[in-house]
Protein backbone atom coordinates (compact mmCIF):
# COMPACT_ATOMS: atom_id res chain seq x y z
CA UNK A 1 0.00 0.00 0.00
CA UNK A 2 2.71 2.48 1.01
CA UNK A 3 4.90 1.38 -2.13
CA UNK A 4 1.43 2.28 -4.25
CA UNK A 5 1.20 5.35 -2.58
CA UNK A 6 4.16 6.53 -3.26
CA UNK A 7 4.53 5.65 -7.13
CA UNK A 8 1.10 7.92 -7.43
CA UNK A 9 3.14 10.57 -6.34
CA UNK A 10 6.58 10.14 -8.43
CA UNK A 11 4.29 8.84 -11.32
CA UNK A 12 3.23 12.43 -11.69
CA UNK A 13 6.41 14.02 -10.53
CA UNK A 14 8.69 11.90 -12.67
CA UNK A 15 6.74 9.92 -14.85
CA UNK A 16 8.23 6.57 -16.60
CA UNK A 17 10.35 7.17 -19.26
CA UNK A 18 13.05 5.95 -21.31
CA UNK A 19 14.94 9.26 -21.71
CA UNK A 20 15.26 12.29 -19.27
CA UNK A 21 14.22 14.60 -22.11
CA UNK A 22 10.78 12.64 -21.81
CA UNK A 23 10.77 12.76 -18.16
CA UNK A 24 10.89 16.32 -17.93
CA UNK A 25 8.35 17.15 -20.28
CA UNK A 26 6.29 14.71 -19.03
CA UNK A 27 6.90 15.38 -15.20
CA UNK A 28 3.97 17.73 -13.54
CA UNK A 29 6.33 19.87 -12.56
CA UNK A 30 7.39 21.48 -16.17
CA UNK A 31 5.04 23.61 -18.42
CA UNK A 32 2.89 21.82 -21.04
CA UNK A 33 5.28 23.38 -23.64
CA UNK A 34 8.55 23.48 -22.13
CA UNK A 35 11.03 23.97 -25.20
CA UNK A 36 14.19 21.40 -23.74
CA UNK A 37 13.73 19.98 -27.23
CA UNK A 38 14.40 23.57 -28.77
CA UNK A 39 17.73 24.43 -26.54
CA UNK A 40 20.17 25.30 -28.95
CA UNK A 41 22.82 26.14 -25.98
CA UNK A 42 23.06 29.69 -26.31
CA UNK A 43 23.81 30.65 -22.46
CA UNK A 44 21.06 32.95 -22.19
CA UNK A 45 20.38 31.05 -19.28
CA UNK A 46 23.83 30.65 -17.52
CA UNK A 47 24.19 34.71 -18.47
CA UNK A 48 21.62 36.01 -16.23
CA UNK A 49 21.69 32.85 -13.35
CA UNK A 50 22.69 34.53 -9.89
CA UNK A 51 24.08 30.90 -8.89
CA UNK A 52 25.83 30.94 -12.11
CA UNK A 53 27.38 34.28 -11.00
CA UNK A 54 28.33 33.11 -7.83
CA UNK A 55 29.11 29.25 -8.03
CA UNK A 56 30.28 26.95 -10.77
CA UNK A 57 26.59 26.28 -11.33
CA UNK A 58 25.41 26.55 -15.00
CA UNK A 59 22.10 25.61 -16.21
CA UNK A 60 23.23 25.52 -19.63
CA UNK A 61 25.95 22.27 -18.70
CA UNK A 62 22.98 20.89 -16.78
CA UNK A 63 20.32 21.33 -19.50
CA UNK A 64 23.06 20.03 -22.14
CA UNK A 65 23.57 16.86 -19.62
CA UNK A 66 19.56 16.19 -19.71
CA UNK A 67 19.78 16.18 -23.35
CA UNK A 68 22.57 13.92 -23.82
CA UNK A 69 20.65 11.66 -21.21
CA UNK A 70 23.55 11.79 -18.77
CA UNK A 71 21.99 10.55 -15.79
CA UNK A 72 24.56 11.00 -13.72
CA UNK A 73 23.44 14.74 -13.20
CA UNK A 74 21.67 13.99 -10.48
CA UNK A 75 24.13 12.70 -8.46
CA UNK A 76 26.11 16.00 -8.95
CA UNK A 77 25.81 18.04 -6.02
CA UNK A 78 25.85 21.13 -8.09
CA UNK A 79 21.87 20.91 -9.31
CA UNK A 80 21.87 21.98 -5.66
CA UNK A 81 22.68 25.57 -6.40
CA UNK A 82 19.59 26.62 -8.26
CA UNK A 83 17.43 29.46 -6.38
CA UNK A 84 14.72 28.38 -8.61
CA UNK A 85 14.39 32.37 -9.47
CA UNK A 86 13.06 31.57 -13.27
CA UNK A 87 15.50 34.02 -14.91
CA UNK A 88 16.16 32.18 -16.56
CA UNK A 89 12.72 30.36 -17.60
CA UNK A 90 11.90 34.04 -18.37
CA UNK A 91 14.76 34.85 -20.79
CA UNK A 92 15.37 31.86 -22.54
CA UNK A 93 14.27 32.44 -26.15
CA UNK A 94 13.24 28.82 -27.12
CA UNK A 95 10.87 28.52 -24.18
CA UNK A 96 12.92 25.90 -22.27
CA UNK A 97 13.14 25.99 -18.37
CA UNK A 98 16.08 25.02 -16.84
CA UNK A 99 14.38 26.04 -13.56
CA UNK A 100 12.14 23.04 -14.00
CA UNK A 101 14.21 20.95 -15.37
CA UNK A 102 16.45 20.90 -12.41
CA UNK A 103 13.20 20.35 -10.27
CA UNK A 104 12.74 17.88 -11.79
CA UNK A 105 16.46 16.17 -11.57
CA UNK A 106 16.34 16.94 -7.86
CA UNK A 107 12.89 14.81 -7.67
CA UNK A 108 14.69 12.33 -9.30
CA UNK A 109 17.76 12.93 -7.12
CA UNK A 110 15.59 12.28 -3.87
CA UNK A 111 13.63 9.42 -5.36
CA UNK A 112 17.20 7.72 -5.44
CA UNK A 113 17.65 8.22 -2.25
CA UNK A 114 20.73 11.47 -3.24
CA UNK A 115 20.77 14.39 -1.48
CA UNK A 116 18.16 13.80 1.20
CA UNK A 117 19.86 16.31 3.82
CA UNK A 118 18.99 19.01 1.25
CA UNK A 119 15.51 18.29 2.62
CA UNK A 120 15.59 16.51 5.62
CA UNK A 121 15.11 19.62 8.01
CA UNK A 122 11.46 19.95 6.67
CA UNK A 123 10.15 15.88 6.61
CA UNK A 124 7.86 17.84 9.97
CA UNK A 125 6.75 20.31 7.25
CA UNK A 126 3.74 18.43 6.45
CA UNK A 127 2.64 17.48 9.89
CA UNK A 128 2.62 20.85 11.15
CA UNK A 129 1.22 22.03 7.39
CA UNK A 130 -2.05 19.54 7.82
CA UNK A 131 -2.21 20.49 11.48
CA UNK A 132 -2.43 24.78 11.31
CA UNK A 133 -3.22 24.71 7.84
CA UNK A 134 -0.26 27.44 7.69
CA UNK A 135 3.22 26.49 6.67
CA UNK A 136 6.23 27.14 9.10
CA UNK A 137 9.83 27.49 8.89
CA UNK A 138 11.31 24.28 9.63
CA UNK A 139 13.22 24.17 13.08
CA UNK A 140 16.72 24.09 11.83
CA UNK A 141 16.29 26.84 9.54
CA UNK A 142 14.47 28.95 12.31
CA UNK A 143 17.58 28.19 14.22
CA UNK A 144 19.67 29.58 11.90
CA UNK A 145 17.65 32.74 11.72
CA UNK A 146 17.90 32.74 15.71
CA UNK A 147 21.82 32.68 14.95
CA UNK A 148 21.93 35.45 12.99
CA UNK A 149 19.35 37.85 14.06
CA UNK A 150 19.09 40.18 16.95
CA UNK A 151 17.33 39.19 20.03
CA UNK A 152 14.42 41.16 19.48
CA UNK A 153 13.57 39.21 16.63
CA UNK A 154 13.56 36.38 18.73
CA UNK A 155 10.99 37.87 21.13
CA UNK A 156 8.73 39.60 18.50
CA UNK A 157 8.60 35.46 17.35
CA UNK A 158 7.77 34.24 21.33
CA UNK A 159 5.02 37.32 21.57
CA UNK A 160 3.54 36.79 17.81
CA UNK A 161 -0.06 36.00 18.44
CA UNK A 162 -0.05 38.89 21.05
CA UNK A 163 1.60 41.23 18.17
CA UNK A 164 -1.16 40.34 15.45
CA UNK A 165 -3.48 40.46 18.33
CA UNK A 166 -2.57 43.89 18.76
CA UNK A 167 -2.75 44.66 14.73
CA UNK A 168 -6.62 42.90 15.05
CA UNK A 169 -5.53 39.62 13.37
CA UNK A 170 -7.38 36.26 13.86
CA UNK A 171 -5.11 33.45 15.08
CA UNK A 172 -2.77 32.18 12.47
CA UNK A 173 -4.37 28.54 12.74
CA UNK A 174 -7.13 27.66 10.20
CA UNK A 175 -10.47 27.42 11.49
CA UNK A 176 -11.08 23.55 12.68
CA UNK A 177 -13.91 22.08 10.31
CA UNK A 178 -14.34 18.80 11.93
CA UNK A 179 -12.81 16.38 9.77
CA UNK A 180 -9.38 17.39 9.15
CA UNK A 181 -9.84 18.49 5.66
CA UNK A 182 -6.26 19.11 4.84
CA UNK A 183 -4.88 16.20 6.83
CA UNK A 184 -7.16 13.42 4.51
CA UNK A 185 -6.16 15.21 1.28
CA UNK A 186 -2.84 14.69 1.62
CA UNK A 187 -2.61 11.08 3.16
CA UNK A 188 -4.73 10.18 0.19
CA UNK A 189 -2.82 12.32 -2.45
CA UNK A 190 0.17 9.76 -1.11
CA UNK A 191 2.15 12.51 0.38
CA UNK A 192 2.65 11.39 4.21
CA UNK A 193 3.62 8.29 2.95
CA UNK A 194 6.49 9.63 0.68
CA UNK A 195 7.95 11.56 3.47
CA UNK A 196 7.93 8.34 5.51
CA UNK A 197 9.92 6.95 3.20
CA UNK A 198 12.06 9.25 2.74
CA UNK A 199 12.32 9.59 6.54
CA UNK A 200 13.54 5.85 6.51
CA UNK A 201 15.97 6.34 3.80
CA UNK A 202 17.30 8.93 5.47
CA UNK A 203 18.04 6.69 8.63
CA UNK A 204 19.38 4.36 6.61
CA UNK A 205 22.14 6.41 5.25
CA UNK A 206 22.92 8.11 8.72
CA UNK A 207 23.78 4.42 10.27
CA UNK A 208 25.50 3.28 6.23
CA UNK A 209 27.34 6.38 6.69
CA UNK A 210 28.45 6.12 10.33
CA UNK A 211 29.41 2.47 9.43
CA UNK A 212 30.97 3.96 6.26
CA UNK A 213 33.40 6.65 8.28
CA UNK A 214 34.30 4.14 10.64
CA UNK A 215 35.76 2.14 7.78
CA UNK A 216 37.59 5.61 6.20
CA UNK A 217 34.78 5.64 3.13
CA UNK A 218 31.37 7.87 3.17
CA UNK A 219 28.31 6.89 0.74
CA UNK A 220 26.17 9.71 -0.71
CA UNK A 221 23.52 7.15 -2.55
CA UNK A 222 21.19 5.46 -0.07
CA UNK A 223 18.12 4.09 -2.34
CA UNK A 224 17.90 0.23 -0.92
CA UNK A 225 16.00 -0.99 -3.99
CA UNK B 1 -0.54 40.14 -21.04
CA UNK B 2 -2.55 41.59 -18.55
CA UNK B 3 -4.21 45.00 -18.86
CA UNK B 4 -5.16 47.66 -16.28
CA UNK B 5 -8.49 47.91 -17.14
CA UNK B 6 -9.06 43.81 -15.91
CA UNK B 7 -8.45 44.57 -12.55
CA UNK B 8 -11.29 43.93 -10.43
CA UNK B 9 -12.40 45.83 -7.13
CA UNK B 10 -14.54 43.31 -6.00
CA UNK B 11 -14.98 39.46 -4.95
CA UNK B 12 -11.16 39.75 -3.99
CA UNK B 13 -10.57 36.74 -1.38
CA UNK B 14 -7.25 38.21 0.31
CA UNK B 15 -5.44 35.08 0.34
CA UNK B 16 -3.30 34.72 3.69
CA UNK B 17 0.31 33.99 3.37
CA UNK B 18 2.65 31.67 5.50
CA UNK B 19 5.68 34.44 5.66
CA UNK B 20 3.21 37.01 6.18
CA UNK B 21 1.31 35.99 9.36
CA UNK B 22 4.65 34.19 10.86
CA UNK B 23 6.99 37.26 10.00
CA UNK B 24 5.43 40.22 8.73
CA UNK B 25 1.60 40.19 9.83
CA UNK B 26 1.66 43.77 9.54
CA UNK B 27 1.58 43.74 5.79
CA UNK B 28 -2.04 42.04 6.16
CA UNK B 29 -3.40 44.39 8.42
CA UNK B 30 -1.88 46.89 6.07
CA UNK B 31 -3.61 45.60 3.22
CA UNK B 32 -7.18 45.33 4.49
CA UNK B 33 -6.41 49.16 5.74
CA UNK B 34 -6.10 50.06 2.31
CA UNK B 35 -8.61 48.05 1.21
CA UNK B 36 -11.17 49.63 3.45
CA UNK B 37 -9.85 53.25 2.19
CA UNK B 38 -9.98 52.13 -1.17
CA UNK B 39 -13.13 50.60 -1.24
CA UNK B 40 -11.79 47.11 -2.73
CA UNK B 41 -14.46 44.54 -1.91
CA UNK B 42 -12.69 41.67 -0.11
CA UNK B 43 -13.04 38.72 2.18
CA UNK B 44 -9.81 37.11 4.84
CA UNK B 45 -11.23 33.76 5.03
CA UNK B 46 -10.32 31.50 8.35
CA UNK B 47 -10.94 28.05 6.64
CA UNK B 48 -8.32 29.14 3.59
CA UNK B 49 -5.04 27.53 4.27
CA UNK B 50 -0.98 28.13 2.99
CA UNK B 51 -0.54 27.36 -0.45
CA UNK B 52 1.92 24.61 -0.11
CA UNK B 53 4.69 26.74 -1.88
CA UNK B 54 7.17 27.01 0.63
CA UNK B 55 7.30 23.24 0.81
CA UNK B 56 7.03 23.11 -2.90
CA UNK B 57 10.26 24.94 -3.18
CA UNK B 58 12.18 23.29 -0.85
CA UNK B 59 11.65 20.04 -3.68
CA UNK B 60 9.65 18.57 -0.36
CA UNK B 61 5.88 18.90 -1.42
CA UNK B 62 4.77 17.49 -4.73
CA UNK B 63 2.85 19.12 -7.55
CA UNK B 64 -0.35 16.81 -7.07
CA UNK B 65 -0.67 17.23 -3.24
CA UNK B 66 -0.39 21.21 -4.17
CA UNK B 67 -2.84 21.35 -6.42
CA UNK B 68 -5.09 19.32 -4.66
CA UNK B 69 -4.48 21.99 -1.53
CA UNK B 70 -5.17 24.84 -3.96
CA UNK B 71 -8.39 23.22 -5.35
CA UNK B 72 -9.45 22.85 -1.45
CA UNK B 73 -8.62 26.86 -1.72
CA UNK B 74 -10.35 27.74 -4.53
CA UNK B 75 -13.50 26.12 -3.65
CA UNK B 76 -13.30 28.71 -0.15
CA UNK B 77 -13.27 31.01 -2.27
CA UNK B 78 -16.04 30.46 -4.45
CA UNK B 79 -18.71 29.15 -1.85
CA UNK B 80 -17.94 32.46 -0.48
CA UNK B 81 -18.32 34.45 -3.50
CA UNK B 82 -15.03 36.06 -3.95
CA UNK B 83 -12.97 34.23 -6.68
CA UNK B 84 -10.60 36.75 -7.34
CA UNK B 85 -8.02 35.24 -5.14
CA UNK B 86 -5.23 38.04 -4.34
CA UNK B 87 -2.15 37.53 -2.70
CA UNK B 88 0.58 39.31 -0.49
CA UNK B 89 3.03 36.82 -1.55
CA UNK B 90 4.63 36.08 -5.18
CA UNK B 91 5.14 32.74 -4.57
CA UNK B 92 1.48 32.31 -3.50
CA UNK B 93 0.41 34.15 -6.47
CA UNK B 94 2.68 31.53 -9.20
CA UNK B 95 1.36 28.28 -7.11
CA UNK B 96 -2.14 29.36 -7.38
CA UNK B 97 -1.86 30.15 -11.07
CA UNK B 98 0.18 27.07 -11.98
CA UNK B 99 -2.66 24.77 -9.98
CA UNK B 100 -5.74 26.64 -11.37
CA UNK B 101 -4.12 25.97 -15.26
CA UNK B 102 -3.44 22.17 -14.03
CA UNK B 103 -7.28 21.94 -12.68
CA UNK B 104 -8.34 23.49 -16.28
CA UNK B 105 -6.51 22.02 -18.49
CA UNK B 106 -4.93 18.42 -17.04
CA UNK B 107 -8.11 16.37 -17.41
CA UNK B 108 -6.18 13.68 -15.38
CA UNK B 109 -5.04 15.20 -12.48
CA UNK B 110 -8.26 17.19 -12.11
CA UNK B 111 -10.47 13.79 -11.79
CA UNK B 112 -7.72 11.91 -9.36
CA UNK B 113 -8.51 15.47 -7.07
CA UNK B 114 -11.71 15.10 -7.60
CA UNK B 115 -12.02 11.43 -6.70
CA UNK B 116 -10.08 11.77 -3.81
CA UNK B 117 -12.67 14.48 -2.21
CA UNK B 118 -15.54 12.30 -3.38
CA UNK B 119 -14.24 9.08 -2.00
CA UNK B 120 -13.18 11.51 1.47
CA UNK B 121 -17.44 13.10 1.20
CA UNK B 122 -15.94 16.24 0.62
CA UNK B 123 -18.23 16.75 -2.13
CA UNK B 124 -18.28 20.94 -1.81
CA UNK B 125 -14.41 21.14 -2.76
CA UNK B 126 -14.93 19.21 -5.98
CA UNK B 127 -13.04 21.18 -9.05
CA UNK B 128 -15.58 21.91 -11.99
CA UNK B 129 -13.20 22.46 -15.24
CA UNK B 130 -13.12 26.17 -15.53
CA UNK B 131 -15.16 27.47 -12.58
CA UNK B 132 -12.21 29.75 -12.22
CA UNK B 133 -9.52 31.01 -14.95
CA UNK B 134 -5.96 31.06 -14.12
CA UNK B 135 -5.89 34.30 -15.43
CA UNK B 136 -8.52 36.58 -14.54
CA UNK B 137 -9.41 35.34 -11.08
CA UNK B 138 -5.52 35.95 -9.82
CA UNK B 139 -3.64 38.88 -8.57
CA UNK B 140 -1.36 40.04 -6.31
CA UNK B 141 -2.48 42.80 -4.43
CA UNK B 142 -0.06 45.23 -5.95
CA UNK B 143 -2.27 44.89 -9.38
CA UNK B 144 -5.24 46.39 -7.59
CA UNK B 145 -3.07 49.25 -5.98
CA UNK B 146 -2.17 50.03 -9.57
CA UNK B 147 -6.13 49.51 -10.36
CA UNK B 148 -6.16 52.66 -7.67
CA UNK B 149 -3.29 55.05 -8.27
CA UNK B 150 -5.71 58.18 -8.90
CA UNK B 151 -7.68 57.19 -5.72
CA UNK B 152 -3.93 56.66 -3.66
CA UNK B 153 -2.42 59.37 -5.02
CA UNK B 154 -5.88 61.81 -3.53
CA UNK B 155 -6.06 59.96 -0.42
CA UNK B 156 -2.05 60.24 0.14
CA UNK B 157 -1.38 62.00 3.23
CA UNK B 158 2.11 62.38 3.25
CA UNK B 159 4.52 64.41 1.45
CA UNK B 160 6.74 61.65 0.32
CA UNK B 161 9.03 64.41 -2.15
CA UNK B 162 12.42 63.58 -1.53
CA UNK B 163 12.39 60.37 -0.72
CA UNK B 164 14.27 58.34 -2.97
CA UNK B 165 12.37 54.68 -3.73
CA UNK B 166 13.73 51.37 -5.70
CA UNK B 167 11.62 48.48 -6.21
CA UNK B 168 12.36 45.11 -5.67
CA UNK B 169 9.58 42.94 -8.54
CA UNK B 170 9.39 39.78 -7.07
CA UNK B 171 10.99 37.07 -8.98
CA UNK B 172 7.96 34.97 -8.78
CA UNK B 173 4.90 37.53 -9.78
CA UNK B 174 6.37 37.97 -13.41
CA UNK B 175 9.51 35.64 -14.29
CA UNK B 176 7.29 32.48 -13.71
CA UNK B 177 3.76 33.09 -15.44
CA UNK B 178 5.27 36.51 -17.85
CA UNK B 179 2.92 36.62 -19.96
CA UNK B 180 0.61 37.74 -17.50
CA UNK B 181 2.53 40.68 -15.90
CA UNK B 182 0.92 43.83 -15.97
CA UNK B 183 3.41 45.42 -18.52
CA UNK B 184 7.58 44.44 -20.03
CA UNK B 185 8.30 41.49 -17.80
CA UNK B 186 11.79 42.54 -18.40
CA UNK B 187 11.43 45.44 -16.89
CA UNK B 188 8.19 45.70 -14.23
CA UNK B 189 7.15 49.22 -13.30
CA UNK B 190 4.32 47.98 -10.94
CA UNK B 191 5.41 49.18 -7.72
CA UNK B 192 7.40 52.15 -8.93
CA UNK B 193 3.72 53.54 -10.77
CA UNK B 194 2.41 53.03 -6.96
CA UNK B 195 5.05 54.73 -5.27
CA UNK B 196 4.93 57.68 -7.99
CA UNK B 197 1.31 58.20 -7.24
CA UNK B 198 2.51 59.15 -3.61
CA UNK B 199 4.88 61.99 -4.99
CA UNK B 200 7.98 59.66 -4.25
CA UNK B 201 11.03 60.09 -6.07
CA UNK B 202 11.46 56.58 -7.71
CA UNK B 203 14.83 54.93 -8.92
CA UNK B 204 13.80 54.25 -12.59
CA UNK B 205 16.71 51.94 -12.88
CA UNK B 206 19.44 50.88 -10.51
CA UNK B 207 22.18 47.74 -11.20
CA UNK B 208 21.05 44.48 -10.77
CA UNK B 209 17.46 45.56 -10.60
CA UNK B 210 15.86 42.03 -11.90
CA UNK B 211 18.47 40.01 -9.62
CA UNK B 212 16.39 37.59 -7.31
CA UNK B 213 16.57 38.45 -3.37
CA UNK B 214 19.01 35.84 -2.46
CA UNK B 215 17.02 33.77 -0.50
CA UNK B 216 16.14 30.99 -3.19
CA UNK B 217 14.10 28.74 -0.77
CA UNK B 218 16.56 26.18 0.67
CA UNK B 219 19.45 28.19 -0.74
CA UNK B 220 19.93 30.77 2.41
CA UNK B 221 20.35 27.22 4.80
CA UNK B 222 21.68 24.93 2.67
CA UNK B 223 24.13 27.60 0.32
CA UNK B 224 24.08 30.57 2.63
CA UNK B 225 27.40 31.99 1.99
CA UNK B 226 26.28 32.44 -1.78
CA UNK B 227 22.55 33.19 -0.81
CA UNK B 228 24.10 36.29 1.26
CA UNK B 229 26.82 36.70 -1.81
CA UNK B 230 23.52 37.42 -4.08
CA UNK B 231 21.66 39.95 -1.46
CA UNK B 232 24.84 41.86 -0.93
CA UNK B 233 25.62 42.46 -4.29
CA UNK B 234 22.00 43.79 -5.01
CA UNK B 235 22.31 45.96 -1.35
CA UNK B 236 25.57 47.45 -2.98
CA UNK B 237 24.04 48.65 -6.40
CA UNK B 238 20.96 49.99 -4.25
CA UNK B 239 23.51 51.97 -1.51
CA UNK B 240 25.04 53.26 -5.39
CA UNK B 241 21.61 54.35 -6.16
CA UNK B 242 21.69 56.27 -3.10
CA UNK B 243 17.70 55.04 -1.89
CA UNK B 244 16.05 55.75 1.61
CA UNK B 245 13.56 53.06 0.58
CA UNK B 246 13.00 49.54 -0.69
CA UNK B 247 9.62 48.43 -1.34
CA UNK B 248 8.90 44.29 -1.66
CA UNK B 249 5.96 42.77 -2.83
CA UNK B 250 6.97 39.26 -1.29
CA UNK B 251 7.59 38.73 2.32
CA UNK B 252 10.22 36.36 2.01
CA UNK B 253 12.20 39.15 -0.40
CA UNK B 254 11.26 41.10 2.62
CA UNK B 255 12.96 38.70 5.11
CA UNK B 256 16.07 38.38 2.94
CA UNK B 257 16.40 41.90 2.78
CA UNK B 258 15.01 43.22 5.95
CA UNK B 259 16.11 40.71 8.58
CA UNK B 260 19.54 40.01 6.65
CA UNK B 261 20.96 43.35 6.03
CA UNK B 262 22.37 43.88 9.48
CA UNK B 263 23.64 40.41 8.91
CA UNK B 264 25.25 41.47 5.61
CA UNK B 265 26.83 44.91 7.13
CA UNK B 266 28.16 42.67 10.07
CA UNK B 267 29.72 39.97 7.78
CA UNK B 268 30.43 41.92 4.77
CA UNK B 269 31.64 44.89 7.03
CA UNK B 270 29.50 47.44 5.13
CA UNK B 271 26.58 50.30 6.13
CA UNK B 272 23.29 50.69 4.75
CA UNK B 273 21.29 53.71 5.18
CA UNK B 274 17.99 52.71 3.78
CA UNK B 275 14.65 50.41 4.94
CA UNK B 276 12.23 48.52 4.26
CA UNK B 277 8.63 48.08 3.42
CA UNK B 278 6.02 45.93 1.48
CA UNK B 279 3.66 47.50 -1.20
CA UNK B 280 0.73 47.40 1.10
CA UNK B 281 2.75 48.69 4.16
CA UNK B 282 3.65 51.29 2.07
CA UNK B 283 0.04 52.38 0.64
CA UNK B 284 -1.48 51.82 4.08
CA UNK B 285 1.13 54.56 5.62
CA UNK B 286 0.46 56.89 2.59
CA UNK B 287 -3.28 56.79 3.54
CA UNK B 288 -2.62 57.39 6.80
CA UNK B 289 -2.02 53.73 8.99
CA UNK B 290 -0.41 54.13 11.91
CA UNK B 291 3.11 53.05 11.31
CA UNK B 292 3.45 50.69 14.68
CA UNK B 293 -0.48 49.80 15.32
CA UNK B 294 -1.50 49.04 11.37
CA UNK B 295 1.59 48.58 9.38
CA UNK B 296 3.52 46.93 12.69
CA UNK B 297 6.66 48.60 11.75
CA UNK B 298 8.03 47.19 14.92
CA UNK B 299 8.48 43.72 13.29
CA UNK B 300 10.99 44.47 11.30
CA UNK B 301 14.61 44.16 11.76
CA UNK B 302 16.04 47.46 9.99
CA UNK B 303 14.71 50.11 12.36
CA UNK B 304 12.13 52.71 10.82
CA UNK B 305 11.85 55.18 13.24
CA UNK B 306 14.37 57.75 12.26
CA UNK B 307 12.65 57.25 8.36
CA UNK B 308 9.14 58.05 10.06
CA UNK B 309 10.55 60.98 11.54
CA UNK B 310 11.75 62.10 8.54
CA UNK B 311 8.59 62.27 6.77
CA UNK B 312 6.46 65.22 6.70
Amino acid sequence: MIEEATEKISGYEIPECETLVEIVKKSLRTSDNIGIDRCMQCGACTASCPAARFTDYNPRQVVKRVMENDFSVIEDKIIWNCFYCYTCHLRCPRNNSPSQVVQVLRQLSINEGIGLDKIDMLFEYGNVFAEMGVSTLPPLYLQQMKNDFDKRWFEFKKNLDAVRSELELGPIKIRENGHHEIRIILEETGFFERIERLKKWQTQKRIQNKVAREMGNETYRTNPE
Amino acid sequence: MKHIEQIPNKGILLFKTCMVSNEYPGIESSSTYAFDRLDIDYFVSDEQSCCTGLGFYFDLFDQLSTTAIAARNFAIAKKNGYPNITTMCSTCYAINKKACSLLNKNEEVRTKINSIFKQAGFDDLIYEQNSLDQVDNFYHVVEIFLGKTKRIGALNRIDFSGVRVAAHHACHYYKIHYDDVIGNPENPQLIDTVAKSCGTDVVEWYEDRTLTCGAGFSQRHINRETSLKVTHAKLESLKSAGIDLMLHMCPNCQIQYDRYQPVIEKEFGTKYDFVHMHISQFVALALGADPDKVCGFGTHSVRLDDFLNSLK
